[in-house]
Parts: structure tokens; C-alpha cells; sequence
């Protein structure tokens, strides 16, 4: 697809992309089986990450589940840690953490996440898995695809696709489960008692796997994902790509397993195509790279079979870099990776020194909207609040309050003793008083501080707003 | 870029797809912000659940961003229509 020996991966071209006819007229690809090395790699984690994301929701902690984003409560557990809208940006910080490190990853292995951990691949594996138990291999397949409408066929599309749906619907009822406490859910579930939503989700998030592992596959590889579209840009000639070797394998030709080649005057390649067939995206890895290859190694494992059973030396096919295939030096540590590594170091320290400082205590002020100020029979000013006080620390606390910024200040609350309970919130309606004297403007800023007793780490200050009559 | 050449569903998943990404983010901005409890659309107290407000809020981001998904596709086809009406001229 590309020329540039430098921008090996290259996203494709505007041009390029409505040259071809995209998703719904794509000739449907029928990926071989394959086995070796690699697609053991594969498999494990596909069954490890699958694993993790169908386990995960089930694992308790400390009385409530390990991993849950509780929307209905504005909470999100996260092991032992709890996180509170106001911390939203550490789940935003998170994200870049996890977005670095996959610019880290690809920078040194190249697509190495496309071919082994990307959901897309992950659960179009598992997909194809089920395909091929129930219609058979990948010459059944084709033989039934080609066939007109039948009782048998009928039958067996129909189990694929029974089997595809039940396989997307638990998919879609564990992933509500990650936003929505899964055993209730479970409960609900089996007593056909739903929320509206929660149904909804379910739905939704089902169709979207089924259509996606099921029916689009590569298409959305090669089509939707913005990161195949940029990871070229992480690319240089130390990266690790998969490539056929042309010196080694050209000129390609068939012959007798006894024939020697070099007497033929061709090269390693028997033009078995065995490395097209297995192609998840339908390329052919012997055209240089391409921006379809998701990096999944099945061309290694085919040919590595191939010349096994040719006799010949395995990788013809092979993980390697560029400077490597041109025999220069390749070079691990390289300003790129120094450059990434730095900017990813820096910002999970400032994450992790931020999360260990954070004060686990939230202070909101609101005035009562619905009198500025109000002269008491003293023939003080006074003001009324409400405190909303949230207590984001695991533990319960007793807090003490005070308020300052006028002379002579006074702070009355209803209640006697603060107590917040571990991740609670308590609106605590407050009157400050002054006298008018003390007022020197219209509006005086006062603040609020606020300290648990029995923990002085735990204080969170605001301002507010005093207001008095106007003096004009 | 000729209208005729880009099938329909291209188009459609061209609009949908990345106006989803988008509504994702704009859904977790503004619920960040904003609890839907507190919130009193067009002065009214709502019924509907927090899940409820959250799914709403996130269908009509989804709704807005398609429109101007929408949009831009639709400039950008008829640019190049009259480009093309040009060059026959």
C-alpha cells in the first residue's frame, strides 16, 4: 500500500478509502486456523482477557465490588479506592496514563496490542471460534456460504447465530455490570425485572459485540480505528514489525519438497499462500506492510509450518525492524523511546504523588437563595448557608467548623456534633452573623474551614460570600 | 470525493461512529460536573432514575453530535459536487 520504506504502517489515504468498497460490500474473509507458537500466545490472552472481563465484575472487596463505576450512587470503586466526581481528573489522568503507554508499547513492538489484547481482536477470536465449531473449517465454511438456502444450512446458521447472540448478551449483561452492582443485577435478571435502562444497556451493548466480533471484524480495524490510523506516527526503523523476507523468499515458486531450490534458481517461498488464507484482514504480508496488518503473527506461525515441513529454515516470516532487515544495528534505546518514557514517568509520578496527598474531604458552600441578609433582633447581620460536607475517606469522621473573615464573626449550626459517615454526605444549614459595623462593603468574603478531630490531614477551606446592606 | 462512490452505510457509520466517541465524552464531562439530581429540566422536577438521566443525556449527545456529523459530511460531498460541476465546465 505504501512506497515509503520510512512510514511502513501508513495510514491509508482519503483517496484510498473511497476507492474501496467499505464495510457492507467487503468480500467476507475466511481466516484459516492456525497453530504454533503465536497462536498459543493468542489464545491465552484471548482467555485471559476474556477472563478478567467476565470475572472481574464478581470479585468483592472489603464488603462491596472490587470494580464497579456505581453511577446510580455518583461513586466509582476501584479496589481500595474510591473515587468521587470531584476526582474526576484522576480517572481522566488514568486515561492518558493508559494512552502514553500504549504510544510506549508501540513505539517499541508495534502493533503488538492490535494482534493480542485489543477488545476487537479478542472477541472476534472468540467469535471465530464458535464459527468454526459449529460450521466447520475454513473450507466448510466457504462449501456452506456457497450453497443456496437449505434445511441444513438453515439449521447451522441458525446455531451460529443463536450461540453468537447468547455469547453478545451475557457480554452486554456484564459490562452493565461494571456500572451497576452485578448481583442485584443478576437477581433482577433472572426474575425478568430489568430496569428500562439497564435493559437498554444490555441490548445495546450486545448488538454493538455482535455486530462488531461477528459481522464487521477487520472492517473496523481497517476502517474505524483511530489508532491504526496514527500508530504509524509512533513508528521508526527500530520498531518491531512482522515482515516477509523478500531476499530470502523471492523469486516465489512451487516445487517438489525433494527439489532444491537453488538449482531452480527460486527462492524459499513455494507460493502457498497459506499466509494469505490465514489472514485475519485478508492481506498478503509478502506485498511489505501494510496498515491492514493488525500485527497477529498467524503469517509466522503458517510459513514457520510451512518450512518445517519443507525442510527449510523457519522464518521467512518473521518479528523483526527495518534496520534489522537492512542489516544496520537496532537500536532498543533511542530518543523516542527515552522522549515517551520520560513524559510517561512524569505524569504517573505527578499522579501518584497527587493521589497520595489528595485530602479525602469535599466542602461545597451554597447562600441561601432566598434572602441576601437578614437583621436579627440583636441587630446583627445575618447570613445562612448550607454546607454540603462529603466525606470521601473510608472511615467515619467527627469534624470541627469554624468561620472567619469579619471581625467579631459568629457562626451558629443546628447541629452539636459534625459526624459524617465513610463515603457520606451531610448538608448542614449554617447562619454567620456580624455586626453591621464590621461590614466594610456591600459584599465581604468570609471562609469556611473545616477539620476532622481526630485526623488534622483531613481540612478543606472555601469562600463564601457575606452580604449587608447596601452603603451607597 | 464523488457521492456516488461512498456507500450508504460508510456514510452512516462516518457519522455515528465518531459522534459516539464524542457523545461518551461529553456525557462523562458534563455528569462530572453536574449531578442529575440536581438538575430541574426546564424548571421541572424529574421521575426518571440517575441511570435513567445519564442514558437520555448521553442519547441526545449522541443526537447533537450526529447532526453536525451530518453536516459536515453533507458540505463536504456538495463542496465537491460543485468542484467537479466546475471542472466539467
Amino acid at each position: 500500500m505504501t512506497d515509503d520504506p520510512k512510514t511502513p504502517a501508513l495510514a491509508g489515504t482519503a483517496d484510498e478509502q473511497v476507492s474501496q468498497s467499505l464495510y457492507a460490500k467487503a468480500e467476507k474473509i475466511y481466516p484459516r486456523e492456525v497453530h504454533g507458537l503465536f497462536a498459543r500466545l493468542r489464545t491465552l490472552g484471548v482467555l485471559g482477557l476474556l477472563g478478567i472481563y467476565y470475572g472481574l465484575p464478581w470479585l468483592q472487596w472489603d464488603g462491596h465490588q472490587a470494580l464497579l463505576f456505581d453511577l446510580p450512587a455518583r461513586k466509582f470503586h476501584i479496589f481500595f479506592i474510591t473515587l468521587w466526581p470531584q476526582d474526576f481528573i484522576y480517572l481522566a489522568a488514568l486515561l492518558i496514563i493508559a494512552g502514553l503507554s500504549l504510544f510506549f508499547v508501540t513505539a517499541i513492538a508495534g502493533r503488538i496490542w492490535c494482534g493480542y489484547a485489543c477488545p476487537q481482536t479478542v472477541w472476534t477470536e472468540a467469535f471465530l471460534w464458535i464459527e468454526r465449531k459449529v460450521e466447520g473449517d475454513r473450507l466448510k465454511q466457504q462449501k456452506l456460504d456457497a450453497q443456496p438456502m437449505n434445511a441444513r444450512k438453515f439449521r447451522i446458521k441458525a446455531s451460529k447465530h443463536f450461540l453468537w447472540i447468547a455469547f453478545a448478551g451475557w457480554t452486554g449483561f456484564t459490562f452493565v455490570g461494571y456500572f451497576s452492582p452485578i448481583t442485584e443485577l443478576a437477581q433482577r435478571l433472572l426474575a425478568f425485572n430489568l430496569g428500562p435502562w439497564e435493559t437498554f444497556w444490555v441490548v445495546f451493548y450486545g448488538f454493538a459485540t455482535y455486530g462488531n466480533a461477528g459481522w464487521m471484524r477487520e472492517q473496523v480495524c481497517k476502517y474505524m480505528c483511530p489508532y491504526a490510523r496514527f500508530q504509524s506516527a509512533m513508528f521508526d526503523s527500530d520498531t518491531l514489525i512482522i515482515s516477509y523476507l523478500p531476499d530470502r523468499g523471492e523469486p516465489r515458486g512451487s516445487r517438489k519438497r525433494s527439489a532444491d531450490p537453488t538449482a531452480l534458481g527460486i527462492g524459499d517461498c513455494i507460493d502457498c499462500k497459506m499466509c494469505v488464507q490465514v489472514c485475519p484482514t485478508g492481506i498478503d504480508i509478502r506485498d511489505g506492510l501494510q496498515y491492514d496488518c493488525i500485527a497477529c503473527s498467524a503469517c509466522i506461525d503458517a510459513c514457520d509450518d510451512v518450512m518445517d515441513k519443507m525442510g527449510y529454515e523457519k522464518g521467512l516470516i518473521k518479528y523483526t525492524t527495518e534496520n534489522a532487515m537492512q542489516g544496520k544495528v537496532v537500536h532498543l534505546v533511542r530518543p523516542r523511546i527515552i522522549i515517551y518514557a520520560l513524559i510517561l514517568a512524569g505524569i504517573m509520578g505527578l499522579f501518584a504523588y497527587s493521589f497520595v496527598t489528595r485530602v479525602a474531604l469535599g466542602l461545597d458552600v451554597i447562600r441561601d437563595r432566598n434572602q441576601l441578609y437578614r437583621e436579627t433582633n440583636e441587630g446583627l447581620i445575618e447570613n445562612v448557608y448550607t454546607l454540603k460536607i462529603l466525606n470521601m475517606d473510608t472511615a467515619a469522621h467527627s469534624y470541627q467548623l469554624e468561620a472567619s473573615g469579619i471581625d467579631g464573626l459568629e457562626l451558629y449550626k443546628d447541629l452539636g456534633v459534625i459526624k459524617v459517615p465513610a463515603g457520606g454526605v451531610l448538608e448542614l444549614p449554617v447562619r454567620l452573623r456580624a455586626e453591621e459595623g464590621a461590614l466594610e462593603a456591600r459584599s465581604s468574603e468570609v471562609k469556611f474551614y473545616l477539620v476532622a478531630s481526630d485526623k488534622p490531614e483531613l481540612a478543606a477551606v472555601e469562600d463564601a460570600r457575606f452580604l449587608g446592606p447596601s452603603y451607597d | 470525493m464523488e457521492e456516488q462512490q461512498v456507500p450508504k452505510t460508510q456514510k452512516c457509520i462516518a457519522v455515528l461512529w465518531p459522534s459516539f466517541l464524542v457523545a461518551i465524552v461529553a456525557t462523562g464531562l458534563f455528569f462530572s460536573a453536574f449531578d442529575p439530581d440536581d438538575l430541574y429540566p426546564f424548571g421541572n422536577t424529574t421521575e426518571v432514575s440517575r441511570l435513567g438521566i445519564y442514558s437520555i443525556g448521553f442519547l441526545c449527545f449522541w443526537l447533537i453530535s450526529t447532526l453536525a456529523g451530518v453536516g459536515t459530511l453533507y458540505f463536504a460531498i456538495t463542496n465537491c459536487m460543485r468542484r467537479n460541476v466546475g471542472k466539467q465546465d
